[in-house]
């Protein structure tokens, strides 16, 4: 661990974090204050879903929607939020160490007097703060959120807790799996292709889920690992769906550290 | 000449890459299809749910249990899809010779700017042109167990004419951001940006009446596959407006591209 490097990696995405973090606050905030209107209408729903047999609901994934309560609109949005936040993880997971080949500044880097792993270390230790940084902002303006306009309706803080604690162990899969990526590949050109591809193929393939029934290739996208909507009908993680995410994080970690302790970076000619 | 020929076979590997994706993604939609081919109970509760609660899954006014109520839900991935890999290749196509450091290179040789310019914008374009098409022809193996009827394949067309606008609006809007951007990078992630905040406006616009006018600002909304299902065309004043719009772009990336200061 370097300090000069962290604080190097940490202030250019500074910038970045706060533009992030600005449009998830906003997109929290703006959707929330249309709770009161989704919470008319979704009352009449759930009591014409009661008439349903239980399968049939199951079918839709609409058994664990609410929308008229706060949670359950709640995790509407949060799907969105994990959009966001799963695109910048992956972002910063693709450009971690790869913007050093296509900015022609490895060459700089590696002369200097800090091992690989002190590089590769203080780096994912910058992006992962960057990223814990937006994670706050997204706990704030949710609490902020709900007290502003929940009205009269009641909420189980401890299941938004949970939620939230989730997000941390959901970036960490996007930024390993992103940077696992741009270490298999042999040249990262551009960093947002690979970013939105991930962050974006992930949402479809967890938009399909919901939406028809089941496949079990749904297991495989970090959506389905923290799916709002379950956790707030179960009230507690997925533990085994939650394990396999973190697995996939570490096991991906662990190969991105041995392919760029062995990487062969090349000079700028 | 030249120009648009290199251009193609650089950006071949990418559209072979979308197009996998694609592929895959029908693959898995449609053996998801068998489940409700024809099933009536999942008619009836359908039928019954309130509109904004189908709005937010975006279910509205389909029949799922037809293919072509199934295809309808599928065009806002298709959309989707189309909309970042345009707006990617439209803002890569210039912005990638700044970031390379071969825009040297590519401005000594004897064309001018708006050339150069029109060649990467036509390869673009030839792209987008083959994602569409591509999608068009694994829709069609993939849903041949189906034996589709002919207002099926009709209402295919038209949502591959529909995902071929949105693909163009987001290339116009990608090569204005490549053109104009001093900074490599920013274009990039400008893109993306466009991109999250029109798709989260497309689902806004559509929760709550109110919100309406927010369509306009979205060209998700522009072709919205209930509206092209219900109506059999697409609405010439959106058609207008995603002209317009391209229009804008275009030229307003031709004046920048041909003034603007390069990164060397």
């Amino acid at each position: 661990m370097s300090a000069t490097i962290f604080k190097h990696e940490f202030r250019t995405k500074l910038r970045s974090v706060l533009i992030w973090s600005a449009s998830v606050a906003f997109l929290i905030i703006f959707f929330f204050s249309l709770f009161s209107v989704f919470a008319e209408q979704a009352a009449l729903v759930n009591q014409m879903m009661a008439n349903f047999p239980p399968q049939m609901r199951a079918a839709f994934g609409l058994d664990k929607m609410d929308l008229a309560t706060v949670l359950g609109y709640y995790s509407f949005i949060f799907l969105f939020v994990q959009l966001c936040l799963a695109i910048q993880a992956a972002n910063y997971g693709v450009g971690l160490v790869s913007v050093e080949e296509s900015e022609l500044t490895a060459d700089f880097l590696m002369s200097k007097p800090v091992s690989r792993t002190q590089v590769f270390v203080s780096k994912l230790l910058a992006a992962l703060a960057a990223l814990t940084l937006t994670n706050l902002v997204v706990w704030a303006s949710s609490f902020i959120a709900i007290e502003l306009f929940r009205g009269d309706f009641e909420y189980q803080p401890g299941t938004l807790l949970l939620l939230l604690l989730g997000i941390v162990l959901f970036q960490l899969c996007f930024l390993c799996v992103g940077l696992l990526i741009s270490l298999l590949v042999r040249r990262v050109r551009s960093v947002t292709p690979y970013g939105l591809g991930l962050g974006f193929g992930a949402y479809v393939l967890n938009g399909f889920s919901g939406v028809f029934g089941d496949v079990k290739l749904e297991y495989l996208t970090p959506f389905k690992h923290f799916d709002a909507a379950a956790m707030v009908s179960e009230r507690a993680f997925d533990a085994p769906l939650v394990l396999l995410n973190v697995a996939v994080a570490l096991l991906a970690l662990a190969l991105s550290y041995w392919r760029y302790i062995r990487r062969d970076i090349p000079a700028v000619s | 000449m030249n120009i648009f020929v290199r251009e193609l076979k650089a950006n071949l590997k990418s559209l072979i890459i979308w197009s996998v994706i694609m592929a895959l993604l029908i693959l898995i939609a449609v053996s998801k299809y068998s489940a409700f081919a024809g099933d009536p109970e999942m008619l009836k509760i359908l039928d019954s749910m309130p509109p904004a609660m189908m709005e937010a899954m975006s279910m509205n006014a389909f029949n799922l249990t037809t293919l072509s109520g199934f295809y309808g839900l599928m065009f806002i991935y298709f959309g989707l899809m189309g909309a970042i890999a345009a707006a990617m290749w439209g803002s890569e196509v210039i912005s990638k010779e700044e970031r390379d450091k071969t825009v040297e290179f590519s401005l000594v040789l004897p064309v001018s700017r708006s050339r150069v310019v029109t060649a990467k914008a036509l390869a673009a374009l030839v792209n987008c042109i083959l994602f569409v098409l591509i999608t068009w022809s694994i829709s069609m193996v993939a849903v041949k167990s189906y034996n589709p009827d002919q207002a099926f394949y009709d209402f295919l067309a038209l949502e591959m004419q529909a995902m071929l606008a949105v693909e163009l609006v987001f290339l116009a809007v990608g090569l204005l951001l490549g053109c104009a951007m001093k900074r490599y990078k920013l274009a990039g992630s400008t893109a993306v940006a466009i991109i999250l905040a029109t798709y989260m406006l497309s689902i806004m616009s559509g929760m709550y009446e109110k919100l309406d006018f927010l369509k306009y600002f979205t060209p998700f909304k522009y072709y919205d596959a209930s509206a092209l299902f219900r109506s059999g065309k697409m609405d010439a004043g959106y058609l207008a407006l995603s002209a317009g719009i391209i229009v804008v772009c275009v030229v307003a990336g031709y004046v920048v591209y041909n003034k603007r200061d390069l990164y060397i």
